[in-house]
């Protein structure tokens, strides 16, 4: 399996971490994740809602000049491992073609052990996340 | 009307003049086990229903012994007021707090409102994680008063004793297998214990601030169906974490004498082969 060059550094350097450094990783990830623009704000029927995931989690997708697809999502702060994991997906996808990102995997998160860190039904929610990037991606390319 | 049992329950405001008060022992409880990371009431430590409660090869709690190792190394002694908050309404606070009871800690409190109230009455949260000296904690065994096994719910089905399902109506209802937006905690059968009553915990609480609400709502509430003070009751969920809540507010907010959590709860009933349902 091929990941987009940025999801497969993040996938190796969260798998060589420790437990206590995946925790902080997710933190930081989840205090670095950009507010919703303000154009947005009023859109959210537009949006594409999670509902894997516990808390009210909203993506919407855009298509670049340069042919690549940007994710922005709304999650509250209230809900930082859902912030942290959906940031990982950002991080990694933000800017790839739609192929790259229907084409990963929804397995390709084994690798970096999250499960040490955070529960099952978290992973369970953040492939919810992932699945739903997807069809964002899609609708904003159609 | 007061709470039967106000000594249960502490306001944020009490916390906030306790922070330095050595005999109290703050405890963050979370859904989300990264909000502590993220800001806690200042000396506050963390204990997470699953990484810290849970024993790591079954499914079931710590042993004694090792709830004993939790208590002393958050610096906590037998006679330590602990007093437990955290997200969604404190869930996980009363779950924690009905952990504590079991293996005998019996001076626990809930901060009413919880990390809720505390954020909007824009008191401090720190990140600073303190450390406190360890102790040498002694646990009594397991109250087994409060907890239901699934042998109990096979006799209180037969002796026709009041149980309370706290899932929300779609999950009692068999419509849902798990809790709206939790698919993965599910069970393969959906509905419910048979002669289980409906009331789904978040009627307990004010969704404004978190708070529990007043005894003549929460009165109104219970015994409008059905559900009793002399009754040997049993509440449940999916995983023994909304009903904790329930039984914390039929044991100390109405004075319920004989209340149990039933923590294998649906994930354990709806997947128990020869259990029997309703739908």
């Amino acid at each position: 399996m091929t990941l987009p060059t940025k999801l497969q550094e993040i996938v190796d350097d969260i798998a060589s971490m420790s437990r206590e450094e995946k925790l902080e990783t997710l933190i930081a990830y989840a205090e670095s994740m950009p507010d919703l623009p303000e154009r947005f704000k009023d859109e959210r029927s537009k949006m594409e809602p999670v509902p894997e995931c516990m808390t009210p989690v909203f993506i919407i997708a855009e298509k670049l000049e340069s042919g690549g697809i940007f994710f922005h999502l709304d999650i509250p702060p209230q809900s930082p491992t859902v912030r942290g994991l959906a940031s990982i997906l950002t991080n990694g996808l933000n800017g790839c073609s739609l192929e790259e990102i229907i084409s990963v995997p929804a397995d390709f998160y084994i690798p970096m052990n999250l499960q040490e860190a955070v529960s099952q039904q978290r992973i369970n929610g953040f492939i919810g996340v992932l699945a739903h990037m997807k069809q964002a991606a899609v609708k904003a390319s159609s | 009307m007061s709470y039967a049992h106000p000594e249960y329950l502490v306001d944020t405001e009490w916390v906030a003049n306790h922070l330095n008060d050595a005999n109290v022992r703050v405890i963050e409880s979370d859904e989300d086990p990264l909000l502590y990371a993220i800001g806690h009431i200042p000396g506050a430590v963390q204990v997470d229903w699953f990484s810290t409660l849970q024993h790591p090869l079954r499914r079931d709690f710590v042993t004694k012994e090792q709830f004993e190792e939790v208590a002393s190394t958050l610096g906590i002694t037998n006679d330590t007021t602990v007093v437990f908050y955290g997200d969604k309404s404190n869930w996980f606070a009363c779950y924690a707090l009905w952990l504590f009871q079991y293996y005998g800690h019996t001076n626990v409190k809930i901060m009413n409102g919880g990390r809720t109230k505390w954020e909007q009455e824009k008191r401090p949260l720190v990140k600073e994680v303190p450390s406190y000296a360890r102790t040498t904690y002694s646990a009594k065994e397991a109250d087994k008063s409060i907890r239901a096994f699934r042998d109990d719910i096979f006799k209180q089905i037969e002796t026709k004793r009041p149980m309370v399902d706290v899932r929300s109506p779609k999950e009692y209802s068999g419509e849902l297998t798990h809790m709206p937006n939790y698919p993965q905690e599910g069970a393969t059968r959906g509905g419910h214990i048979p002669g289980a009553v409906s009331i789904p915990w978040s009627q307990a609480v004010n969704e404004a601030d978190a708070t529990f609400k007043t005894t003549e709502e929460l009165v109104a509430l219970y015994e409008g169906k059905n559900i009793k003070p002399d009754g040997e009751i049993i509440a449940y969920c999916r995983i023994g974490e909304r009903s904790s809540l329930t039984w914390f507010v039929l044991k100390y907010l109405l004075g319920y004498e004989k209340v149990k959590n039933y923590d294998g709860s649906w994930t354990e009933w709806g997947n128990l082969v020869d259990a029997p349902i309703e739908k």
